[in-house]
């Protein structure tokens, strides 16, 4: 598939960013034939959050403190695909201007897709893919739509929801939500009045729920390290906890079941887009059993 | 944009950067062109203001896009583009294709069709036109 050169710092550019498209662009028929199985797959660090939290810009920073000690170091950027003509602008990017000439580091932007989760088409493929290039760190930021990221969870080792002052409002909408499964919280643009508060009502909201253990939360500003240091340190803590609560191969098993499971609702959504709209005038238990054997079907594309 | 007019070309699937590069401040042309490649289908990465034609020409292999549009109006054109390719050259890419837009002076678009430019795009143009012929250039 590639000519892949994967010595740490001398990978082949290229190579990579063309298979990824490739991985992307695949019907889930291809996807089956090239699937590669990862065998030892990078850490990867979730960042969600709501739009204008400052993720990116996040992103590019942490970056650039942990390659000095874990390199290389991929970065995927998600934004969202127009519903209406199906493009996109991909501006995460412009965040991270001041990493994307570290030789150490990939960026790469990608476009939500057909994918309602917050993720990307094809993601699993697109991590195992970088895996399979040598990387030592994953960062993805999911487009970030709010409370309906649970996704994340399935692929990412540690998960960091990052809010910003004022963003009081969104975590009582959130209580019930993607709160609970962070890993850290990140209340950023701490150089901005309320940030305390922020942090107190998340105090607060997490305190009344017993169930799990509250994930801590660190305040973090564009202008000063300290912050950044701090919750490096907790992503590393996070990571090592993972690693020790569930092992490589509940890993692997986690990774896979998302994967088999975005594999199904695409090939779903294929073989739907293959009957003609006239076919749903006819009773929907019909339509269903066909769709069913269709599913199971030898290998029919889309169109 | 006017629904009744003919159905836009599709740039569906189409990976393209749009850059600007050297020191020039002007940005409403190159935000107009990423969101009307956008709206007929494109995935558009934009790079921001001021950036070197080695950074441009990284960010292109890096992102595997389709095609780079540049976005120059400092009168610095024929620098930048000569540039610009050398860079995409240097990387293995001189395979992406590279168009232009702007204040390019008729005489120069020629000359910058010479170096391998595939096409030139003026203020003059109709919108719906650029990205016609640019959809076309890709398809
Ligand atoms: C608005 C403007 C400004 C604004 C810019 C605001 C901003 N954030 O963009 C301000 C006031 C800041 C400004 C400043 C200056 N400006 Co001025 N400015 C203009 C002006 C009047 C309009 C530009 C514009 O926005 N047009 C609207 C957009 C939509 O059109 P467009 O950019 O041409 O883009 C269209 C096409 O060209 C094409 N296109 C553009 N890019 C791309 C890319 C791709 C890939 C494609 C396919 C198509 C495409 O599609 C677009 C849509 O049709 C032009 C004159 C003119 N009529 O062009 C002068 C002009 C560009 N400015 C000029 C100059 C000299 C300056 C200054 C140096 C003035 C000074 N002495 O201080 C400064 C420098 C600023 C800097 N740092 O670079 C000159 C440039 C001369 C040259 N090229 O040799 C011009 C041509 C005026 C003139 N006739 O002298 N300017
Ligand atoms: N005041 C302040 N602004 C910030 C900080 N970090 C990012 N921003 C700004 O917040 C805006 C959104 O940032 P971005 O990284 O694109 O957010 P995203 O949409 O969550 O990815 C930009 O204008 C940033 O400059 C910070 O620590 N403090
Ligand atoms: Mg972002």
């Amino acid at each position: 598939m590639s000519d892949e050169t994967s010595t740490p710092l001398g990978i082949d550019r290229r190579a990579l960013a063309r298979s990824l498209s490739q991985v992307v662009r695949a019907s889930v028929d291809a996807t089956l034939q090239d699937a590669e199985v990862s065998h030892s797959a990078a850490p990867r660090i979730g960042v969600t959050g709501p739009p204008g939290v400052g993720k990116s810009s996040l992103v590019a920073r942490l970056a650039r403190h942990r390659v000095e000690r874990v390199a290389p170091l991929a970065v995927i950027a998600i934004d969202p695909t127009s519903p209406n003509s199906r493009g996109s602008l991909l501006g995460d990017r412009i965040r991270m201007d001041t990493v994307a000439d570290d030789p150490r580091i990939y960026i790469r932007s990608l476009a939500s897709g057909q994918t309602q989760d917050g993720l990307s088409d094809n993601l699993p493929e697109v991590l195992a893919t970088i895996d399979g290039f040598g990387f030592a760190e994953i960062i993805i930021e999911t487009v970030g739509v709010g409370q309906s990221e649970y996704a994340i969870r399935q692929l990412a080792d540690v998960e960091l929801l990052v809010l910003m002052p004022g963003s009081g409002d969104v975590v009582q909408a959130m209580k019930a939500g993607i709160i609970e499964t962070a890993d850290v919280i990140v209340v950023n643009k701490a150089d901005l009045p309320g940030a305390e508060a922020t942090a107190n009502d998340l105090r607060s909201v997490l305190g009344r729920r017993r169930a799990r253990s509250s994930p801590p939360i660190v305040l973090v500003r564009h202008d000063d390290d300290k912050g950044l240091h701090e919750l490096s340190g907790m992503i590393d803590d996070a990571l090592a906890k993972s690693v020790r609560s569930g092992g490589e191969l509940e890993r692997r098993c986690r990774f896979n079941r998302y994967r088999v499971h975005m594999l199904a609702v695409r090939r779903l959504s294929e073989v739907l887009g293959s009957l003609p709209a006239s076919r749903f005038a006819e009773h929907p238990a019909i339509v269903y059993r066909d769709l069913l054997t269709r599913l199971i079907e030898s290998p029919r594309g889309r169109g | 944009m006017n629904a009744t007019a003919a159905r836009p070309p599709s740039l569906q699937g189409k990976r393209i950067l749009i850059a600007k590069p050297g020191l020039d401040g002007h940005d409403v042309g190159a935000k107009v062109i990423a969101l009307a490649l956008r709206d007929a289908g494109a995935d558009v990465i934009y790079t921001g203001l001021r950036k070197a034609p080695g950074f441009i020409a990284r960010v292109a292999v890096d992102e595997d896009v389709d095609a780079v549009g540049l976005s120059i109006l400092s009168g610095s054109h024929n620098e930048l583009v000569t540039q610009t390719l050398e860079e995409l050259r240097t990387l293995g890419a001189e395979d992406i294709p590279v168009f232009v837009g702007g204040t390019i002076p008729a005489d120069d678009q020629s000359t910058l069709r010479a170096k391998g430019v595939r096409g030139v795009y003026t203020s003059e143009i109709p919108l719906d036109d650029v990205i016609a012929s640019v959809a076309e250039l890709l398809s």
